[in-house]
């Protein structure tokens, strides 16, 4: 219970919830799935700014894109068929190593993204597909990188409203290693892979989990770009994950630890989407 | 703040904290079948089955429940006679001190409900959020296959 709560809105359109969030910052929080906000037991906490009825629970189709709304359920994303008909069986079954079926229910996709959580699964798959971000504040609805809201002062912090996916023909994988699924990650792979035939265009290879949160590894972007999709390429890409890691240590492992796993899962990682492409 | 629950489809007014957790409040309104257990979302003790769907209350803020159908334990033995889920699980062995049962018994509902026909693949994933420390979960996924081949699902092929 979060001991110190006095109010608990539910406003019905994104303006009034965030004009009631921005009344007062220090002691309100947004609802989203509710996972992580139970949890905080913080005594901060005195105002609940709920946002079930502000409209964010669909998803659609706009252009190329697909629009997500950020109180749309992870189960509910995995097994959408927009999802399906863009991504395949990338979300379905990266997001099936999320957590528990019953968190899946409660845990929203905008809501596994403000948090700024370093383990998150979620995050790191949103990564990889180059999903942006809808957030709205006082100068209305924008688009911007997940990077750029992690870099917006908390005072500042908008609402995300949507995550919108650009179709770009990209293909995936998605790696974890936990104590279970139910855990949390103890290291997290995601990766996009843009192929001409058997050479690789462009490549998108993120680690999470480090513990840190979840990051883009250029060097190792780079240094595979061009290259053939096989054996060789996986190695180097092994190989550069391993040289180039940034990643600390907790209870769960170590740093070094996470350092092998890394490199082994970005290998692994690669020569599934060879698997699976050619 | 003043509230309207909707619990195994009777509608209970209820005061409650704006901080508290629907695991609280269905406890203090007598369904104890949904137990306390981690309080942190790790256990799946206290699953309860929100418009059908597995969700933890422990980690669900009670004032989110309003306008939704809650399901407990309670609300499956009819007239003195358990669920199929439910004997099924006493046939195998597979409720032993019984205290993670109730969450069991209601993901599996739900699993149940959303594919009657489910692998032993699936089944695990489905329950891998409602921990045991007695059976090993052998005897619990026997329960539920045992189930779906009663009900005329699975070959034993």
């Amino acid at each position: 219970m979060l001991a110190n709560v006095k109010e608990y809105f539910k406003p019905t359109t994104v303006q009034e919830a965030f004009e009631l969030f921005n009344e007062d910052r220090a002691h309100s929080v947004f609802l989203a799935g509710g996972t992580t906000v139970a949890l905080m037991k913080s005594s901060s906490i005195e105002r609940i700014i709920d946002l079930e009825n502000v409209g964010l629970n669909t998803i659609s189709e706009k252009d190329d894109n697909l629009v997500v709304g950020a109180m749309v359920k992870i189960e509910d994303f995995r097994k959408n068929e927009l999802v399906r008909k863009h991504y395949g069986d990338f979300f379905f079954n990266a997001f099936s190593k999320v957590a528990s079926w019953q968190l899946r229910n409660m845990a929203t996709i905008g809501g596994s993204i403000a948090p700024k959580l370093g383990w998150s699964d979620v995050t790191a798959c949103l990564i990889a597909s180059d999903a942006r971000l809808i957030v709205y504040d006082e100068q209305g609805f924008r688009n911007i990188s997940i990077d750029e809201f992690n870099h917006t002062p908390k005072a500042e912090k908008p609402l995300i409203t949507n995550v919108v996916f650009t179709g770009n023909g990209y293909s995936y994988s998605f790696k974890k290693f936990s104590k279970s699924t139910f855990d949390i990650a103890i290291i997290n792979v995601a990766i996009g892979l843009k192929l001409q035939r058997d050479i690789i265009e462009d490549a998108r290879i993120v680690v999470g989990s480090r513990p840190h949160f979840p990051v883009r590894f250029s060097v190792v972007e780079k240094g595979i770009r061009g290259l053939k999709l096989d054996n060789t390429t996986a190695s180097i890409a092994r190989n550069l994950t391993y040289e180039n890691f940034e990643g600390g240590s907790n209870l769960l492992a170590s740093a070094e630890y996470r350092q092998h796993l890394a490199s082994i899962f970005v290998e692994r990682a690669l020569l599934d989407i060879r698997e699976m492409v050619l | 703040m003043k509230l309207e629950l909707n619990v195994n489809g009777k509608v209970h007014s209820v005061d409650i904290n704006p901080g508290e957790m629907l695991l609280d409040v269905l406890r203090r309104l007598g369904y104890k079948s949904v137990r306390r257990s981690c309080d942190n979302a790790s256990c799946g003790n206290c699953t309860v089955l929100v418009d059908g769907k597995p969700i933890l209350s422990c980690t669900t803020f009670a004032a989110r429940a309003a306008g939704h159908k809650i399901e407990t334990v309670e609300s499956l033995a009819e007239e003195g006679n358990l669920h199929p889920i439910q004997e099924s699980l006493l046939e195998t062995g597979g409720a032993q001190c019984g205290f993670c049962i109730p969450g069991f018994t209601l993901t599996t509902k739900a699993l149940l409900e959303e594919n009657p026909e489910p692998t032993e693949e699936e089944i695990r994933e489905a329950l891998n959020g409602n921990l045991c420390r007695c059976t090993g979960y052998e005897s619990q996924i026997r329960a539920i296959l045992n189930l779906v081949k009663k009900r005329g699902g699975l070959s034993d092929d």
